[in-house]
């Protein structure tokens, strides 16, 4: 048995002697790929449907944003440019929105996109039968939530057609990243005839399905690992897409996909840990920010000696938040907001750098030595013992690792035991509230910061610690009702500060991603929430 | 053999049955819903998404509906693919798997013999030892280190065959290497030792003795009986390879079932893990069922229905 151990230790050194030396050589993409204006790009997983109604996941979303199109497009920096809107009207007090469509927009089989489309859609999105998993996205939207539980009825819904190319939405309240939204697939059109036509069986293959975007797929039949995506002639802004087609596989390991770079049969890859310390000086690195943020979230509801503030403190101050992006390995970096890095920027200026903290969410041993003291002293203990639940990953497990020995080191005296689940198991304890810290992730699905703040109000179904604020609380209230944005954000900063210095969740890192790009492949936008990829302009260069 | 077939098959439906019922009384242990989006939903959402899937029924009902359709050949609907039917799933990812499981099979169990068969002729030199040396890295090597050195060296250096992917048999070929390596070497050592065995019996030394070639009395006489015990081992490994791995297929990018599998539990996607668990076990029962079969035809001291006489 032992020997067998040897050898297979010994043959996993050789594999990873083996990726390393694959760094590296590379060759690059032949001259055909820019006459033909194609690229060849990689998915992490399959596509699980192309019903945007039911759409819950990256790759359905990134396909959706490039066969469809809806009232705006988000361009570089989820900036929002026209896509099937012409022109918008917006009342005084923020609650009607006039939409006039483009009369030359087309769907794949010939028919006009026009504003029944969009009723369509949203009706059957919101449609409890549809069971959509997003439909709380269309919240704030006249009766949305009624609609939805199953108490209205759908024609309910705050949205009507006024002829053909004429769109009414009325909300119930003002949404101030309401644009944003109508730049998500999920708030695409759909033609009633095709999702008729195809019955059960639409948006489960390529061709039952009709496109209104710059681009059509083909070739995806339900759950296989390769398909395409071909310019679409009948899009109304054609001569701006410049690509003929993105040629897409599935890559669930990361030296394979790493191989098929170097053989020039893919043009872009994401890069495992590994790959990212050994490539990050190749041409064509990319960091790609996820809009996600991973924090602790303390049990104030179960664990009395974590309604201490100090404690609290202490141990966000006891951890070196670089130790654990280190043991992480990759490209992911240390955090000190709750709103992710590079989701979005106010005033030129990145809205995390705006709400850090620089008290409390950093290393501070000495101070965090002095703060553990005093946390005994006021709860009367001597001392104190506690459980980080996270998941049964790879990463999860490399977290509560590394926050065990940061956080005892630090701490003389503290206990904590660490325990790594199951994610569907974790989450369950999570919402439950089975745990006494627990290592939460938050990926925002659009690129406001209010996807985050809103998370830690004190009903949210997503605050699991229950940590409360009725500061806290008002400030998230108020930056929904006014309308100016310079306020909004403000009270947005505010908040998330004061969530910080109580330490009401302690920011660990935020989610970044290393990719390596053929250099010649331009104009690819990228946003970090929502729907990744933007390819309707991109191409192929000579130039590298 | 005719009342022993219908003895079998009978048995058989009653494993499918526990199987069915077993499984599906555990699987509603997990913690969780099948919800992709899980994490965001209110708890308001995951009722009324539980009301629209029968998830809200009480287990034992939600038991007798699923067993119902699967009576009428009706598997249900996936959560992880929206609208797709379980059965056509299974049927889309499991030919791949099953080509390859087969194709490693047959590989790895006839150069097993083979090898087997010359490490037992040539006991004790150093063929022997050399054979017994491949054998012990074939079962202790995992076949997803040797995959990724396939695909390194023979794919991308050599560029000898694709590095990934499936369609053409060329892209069949590295995959069922590193498959076929530990079967390979379990097969050879079985072989090795039953072989050695039958080489001292008695009837081998009067077949040498009649002035039988040395030929003649492996094919004839030693072979046979030494491969009896192999057709044990083959069952289960056919049923194993052609139900796919999860690590050669996403090493491969091959759309095969295997992966399918160990996602579909961990999403909680209870009409998949059902439909793959019974594909396996239809699947297991069948070889066994063969495999008894066979026995009885290659070994005739092994009688099928024994009380018959």
């Amino acid at each position: 048995m032992k020997f067998t151990r040897v050898l297979a230790a010994g043959a996993t050194v050789l594999a990873s002697a083996v990726a390393l030396a694959a760094c590296g050589s590379s060759s690059s993409s032949n001259s055909s790929s820019l006459a033909k204006q194609t690229i060849n790009w990689e998915e992490s997983a399959e596509i699980p449907t192309m019903d945007l109604s039911k759409a819950t996941d990256v790759t359905s979303f990134n396909q959706l944003n490039n066969v469809m199109e809806g009232l705006y497009r988000l361009g570089k920096d989820s900036k929002v440019e026209p896509g099937l809107a012409t022109k918008t009207t917006v009342s005084k007090d923020g609650k009607t929105w006039i939409f006039t469509l483009r009369k030359n927009a087309k769907w794949s089989n010939g028919d006009p996109v026009t504003a029944k489309d969009f009723v369509y859609s949203w009706r059957r999105t919101i449609n409890p039968k549809t069971a959509s998993q997003y439909a709380y996205l269309f919240e704030g939207i006249h009766n949305a939530t009624k609609i939805s539980a199953g108490k209205a009825s759908v024609n309910s819904l705050g949205i009507k057609a006024e002829g053909n190319y004429k769109l009414v939405v009325t909300l119930d309240k003002r949404i101030p990243y309401f644009k944003l939204l109508m730049g998500f697939p999920l708030f695409f059109p759909q033609q009633e005839k095709a999702v008729e036509k195809y019955g059960s069986k639409y948006g489960t293959a390529s061709k039952y399905m009709v496109y209104d975007g710059p681009f059509k797929q083909t070739g995806w039949t339900g759950s296989n690992l390769s398909w395409s995506l071909k310019k679409n002639p009948d899009y109304w802004d054609k001569k701006h897409v410049k690509l003929n087609t993105i040629n897409y596989s599935v890559q669930k390991t990361p030296s394979t996909a790493y191989n098929l770079y170097q053989a020039g049969k893919i043009d872009a890859v994401a890069l495992d840990a590994s790959e990212t310390k050994n490539l990050k000086n190749q041409k064509g690195f990319t960091l790609r920010p996820g809009a996600s943020t991973f924090y602790l979230q303390y049990n104030e509801a179960k664990n009395k000696n974590l309604k201490n503030a100090n404690l609290r403190r202490a141990i966000s101050l006891a951890i070196n938040r670089k130790a654990v992006t280190s043991a992480l390995g990759g490209a992911n970096k240390p955090a000190s907001s709750l709103t992710a890095a590079g989701l979005t920027k106010v005033e030129g200026q990145d809205f995390a750098t705006k709400a850090k903290d620089t008290q409390y969410s950093k290393y501070d041993p000495a101070e965090a030595k002095k703060l553990y003291k005093k946390a005994l002293k006021e709860l009367g203990v001597k001392s104190i013992s506690l459980t980080i639940l996270s998941d049964d990953t790879d990463a999860g497990e490399k977290t509560t690792e590394t926050l065990q020995s940061e956080i005892e080191e630090n701490l003389k005296g503290i206990k904590i035991s660490v325990q790594n689940l199951p994610f569907k198991t974790r989450l369950s304890r999570s919402t439950s509230g089975n745990f006494d810290i627990v290592v939460s992730g938050w990926g925002a699905d659009f690129a406001d910061p209010i996807s985050f703040d809103d998370l830690f109000t004190t009903n949210n179904p997503n605050n699991n610690g229950k940590w409360k604020n009725s500061e806290y609380d008002k400030l998230i209230a108020a930056s929904k009702t006014t309308s100016n944005n310079e306020e909004r954000y403000n009270d947005l900063v505010k908040a998330e500060k004061i969530l910080l210095k109580d330490q009401g969740i302690t920011p660990l890192y935020y989610q970044t991603t290393a990719w390596l790009i053929r250099p010649n492949i331009k104009g690819v936008i990228y946003n970090p929430a929502g729907a990744n990829y933007n390819f309707k302009e991109a191409y192929v260069s000579s130039s590298k | 053999m005719a009342k022993y077939l219908l003895k079998r098959i009978l048995y058989m439906i009653l494993t499918l049955f526990v199987v069915a019922t077993a499984t599906f009384f555990l699987m509603k242990l997990m913690p969780g819903s099948p919800y992709a989006n899980e994490a965001k939903m209110t708890p308001t959402q995951l009722k009324i998404m539980n009301e629209q899937y029968g998830l809200n029924k009480p287990v034992w009902l939600q038991y007798l509906i699923y067993i119902g359709g699967m009576l009428h050949g009706n598997f249900g609907t996936s959560f992880q693919y929206s609208n797709q039917p379980v059965s056509s799933l299974i049927a889309s990812r499991l030919g791949a798997s099953c080509q390859l499981g087969l194709q490693a099979l047959i590989l790895g169990v006839v150069l097993g013999v083979i090898i087997g068969a010359i490490a037992a002729m040539r006991q004790g030199t150093w063929v022997d030892s050399t054979a017994t040396v491949f054998a012990i890295i074939g079962k202790s090597v995992p076949n997803f280190v040797l995959a990724v050195l396939l695909q390194y060296y023979i794919g991308l250096k050599l560029g000898w065959f694709p590095i990934a992917g499936w369609g053409q048999f060329s892209e069949t070929i590295l995959p069922t290497i590193a498959l076929a390596v530990g079967p390979l070497a379990e097969t050879a050592r079985f072989i090795r030792t039953s072989m050695v065995d039958t080489l001292s019996s008695d009837y081998i030394e009067l077949g040498k003795a009649k002035g039988l070639s040395r030929i003649e009395v492996i094919r004839k006489h030693a072979m046979r009986n030494s491969v009896i015990p192999l057709v044990t081992l083959i069952g289960p490994y056919a049923v194993a390879l052609m139900t796919g791995s999860m690590v050669i297929e996403n090493i491969f990018n091959i759309p095969g079932i295997g992966e399918q599998f160990v996602k579909s539990i961990l999403t909680n996607d209870y009409p998949t893990i059902m439909g793959i668990t019974m594909v396996y076990c239809i699947g297991l029962v069948i070889v066994l069922l063969i495999t008894d079969i066979v026995y009885g035809l290659i070994d005739p001291r092994i009688r099928l229905a024994g009380n018959e006489d």
